[in-house]
């Protein structure tokens, strides 16, 4: 398992690095694609197939093939002429010293901890992590549940507004 | 342990040798119906009644040139036609194809991995197809091949959802997403009985899912050649008529467990049923290609979003409602 982890968390890494860092926005959108199914594996290592499942099937089946249509629809397979101005720097750095800090700060007051909770190894293989996940939605955290659909059908609105309107 | 491990090595080799030879003979099959349907022979040349025909084919295309595009994106021309081929083939692996079968005291399910959110698992793997269709048009450096690939993409996404609603009926009767426990919760009774619309629109979307006729509009011949493969020869064409074949038969395979009761029949070997069964909705995928005249583009969005998918909500409703009728 641990071996796994390390696997995965090298194809991650390296595939986050190459998203920034290449020029071809398609090629940088199919490193996002790779990056997904190393967070999929993740998924599977801490015994949540269920959200293993949904990353791939959301992230990249569905909404990762929409921004490579959009790239493809708008042919921008070389950005020839980066503009970068002052401000972009600014805030770039800003925000990578604030994640930067975070790591730092995440690393040195991560101790090794045991789990906690009474869902064990053994336990989610009785229930069935799918089951699991469905009780605590509808039980626990029925309201987040609730505003998050709200939120969505909104956005559903939205989006056919936007599509109904004519110029 | 060491039991396991050949036991697990050697179903693996069954069922992928199993699809490549099945997906090799269809196009054989297809072409015999294609002809009976027309009134015409078919090959007849190679062996007998043509029987030699897909291995004639793949020798010719092994031995053609392989040609790539100038200007195009090499990388990503060579792994477009793998990213087609593979998804088809892992999916198969959580399907269960025959009863467990007792093996020198161990009883071995026939079925290369229970997953326990199986289902789950083969609505993941197909909805990653679209990427090998729309590489391939984008990375030949074509026009036919771009609009090709863009109409894939927008087809592939559109009934993409109407298939993963018409699933969900099945979910909530069977109370579980492994595809193990659904085949033994249909004992009794097959699902397509208690789901006859939840069938129907699985077997429509998918045929969509697979661009075959009448829902071939990326690879439309009258209007844009042959689509998003109108330039690739040889070997890569090659992985995209497996790629596709190989998709039918895994699609056919999760009708027959999802609908038809997986392996389960009398009398027979279980693994025969699971066959017999696979070639009928095999059968009914080449009859509807051979049957329907092409859709036109507005036509076919307007039968996904305006149809389909009402339908396939529906559908989940009136389920839940009956579900607590019957108090289940």
């Amino acid at each position: 398992m641990e071996a796994l982890f390390y696997v995965f968390s090298f194809i991650a890494i390296f595939s986050a690095l190459m998203v920034v860092t290449m020029r071809n926005p398609l090629t940088s959108a199919l490193y996002l694609v790779l990056c997904f199914f190393a967070l999929a594996g993740f998924y599977v290592i801490l015994d949540m197939q269920f959200l293993a499942a949904m990353q791939i099937l959301v992230y990249a089946g569905a909404i990762m093939v929409l921004v490579v249509l959009v790239i493809m629809l708008l042919n921008i397979s070389r950005i020839k002429n980066i503009r970068s101005d002052l401000h972009q720097k600014i805030i770039g750095g800003l925000i990578s010293l604030i994640l930067f800090a975070e790591i730092v700060l995440y690393v040195i007051n991560g101790a090794q901890k045991k789990p906690t909770g009474i869902f064990t190894h053994t336990l989610i293989k009785k229930i069935g992590n799918t089951q699991i996940v469905g009780e605590f939605l509808f039980t626990e955290y029925m309201l987040p549940f609730e505003i998050a659909s709200i939120l969505l059908f909104v956005a559903i609105i939205g989006a056919y507004l936007f599509a109904k309107k004519k110029y | 342990m060491m039991f396991w491990l050949i036991a697990d090595i050697i179903k693996i080799v069954i069922v992928f040798a199993g699809l490549l030879g099945a997906a090799a003979y269809l196009t054989l099959l297809e072409r015999k119906i294609a002809a009976r349907i027309q009134n015409r022979m078919g090959p007849m040349e190679a062996g007998f009644h043509g029987l030699l025909q897909p291995i004639a084919d793949g020798i010719k295309l092994f031995f053609k040139e392989d040609i790539i595009p100038e200007g195009a994106n090499k990388f990503l021309f060579l792994l477009a036609p793998v990213i087609v081929v593979i998804p088809a083939l892992t999916t198969f692996a959580v399907i269960p194809f025959g009863a467990p079968v007792k093996i020198m005291g161990h009883i071995v399910p026939l079925q290369v991995a229970d997953v326990n959110i199986g289902i789950l698992f083969i609505l993941a793997l197909t909805s990653l197809g679209v990427y090998g269709v729309v590489l391939g048009g984008w990375a030949s450096n074509s026009k036919y091949s771009l609009l090709g690939g863009i109409r894939t993409a927008a087809q592939m996404i559109s009934y993409e959802v109407a298939l993963v609603l018409s699933i969900v009926g099945i979910i909530m009767i069977a109370g579980d997403l492994s595809l193990a426990k659904i085949v033994s919760e249909q004992s009794h009774m097959w699902f397509i009985v208690y789901q006859p619309i939840g069938f129907i629109i699985y077997l429509i979307a998918s045929t969509a899912e697979m661009n075959r006729v009448p829902f071939d509009l990326g690879e439309a011949e009258g209007e844009i050649v042959a689509g998003f493969h109108t330039e690739y020869s040889s070997m890569e064409f090659a992985f995209y008529f497996i790629g596709e074949y190989a998709q039918m038969v895994v699609n056919s395979a999760i009708i027959v467990t999802l609908f038809l009761g997986g392996w389960q029949g009398p009398f027979l070997p279980s693994v025969l049923w699971f066959l017999i069964k696979v070639f009928f909705v095999i059968l009914i995928y080449l009859w509807l290609r051979w049957t329907y005249p092409r859709l036109r583009y507005d036509e076919l969005m307007d039968l996904g979003w305006k149809f389909l998918l009402p339908l396939a909500l529906a559908n989940i409703i009136v389920t839940g409602f009956i579900m607590i009728l019957l108090n289940r």
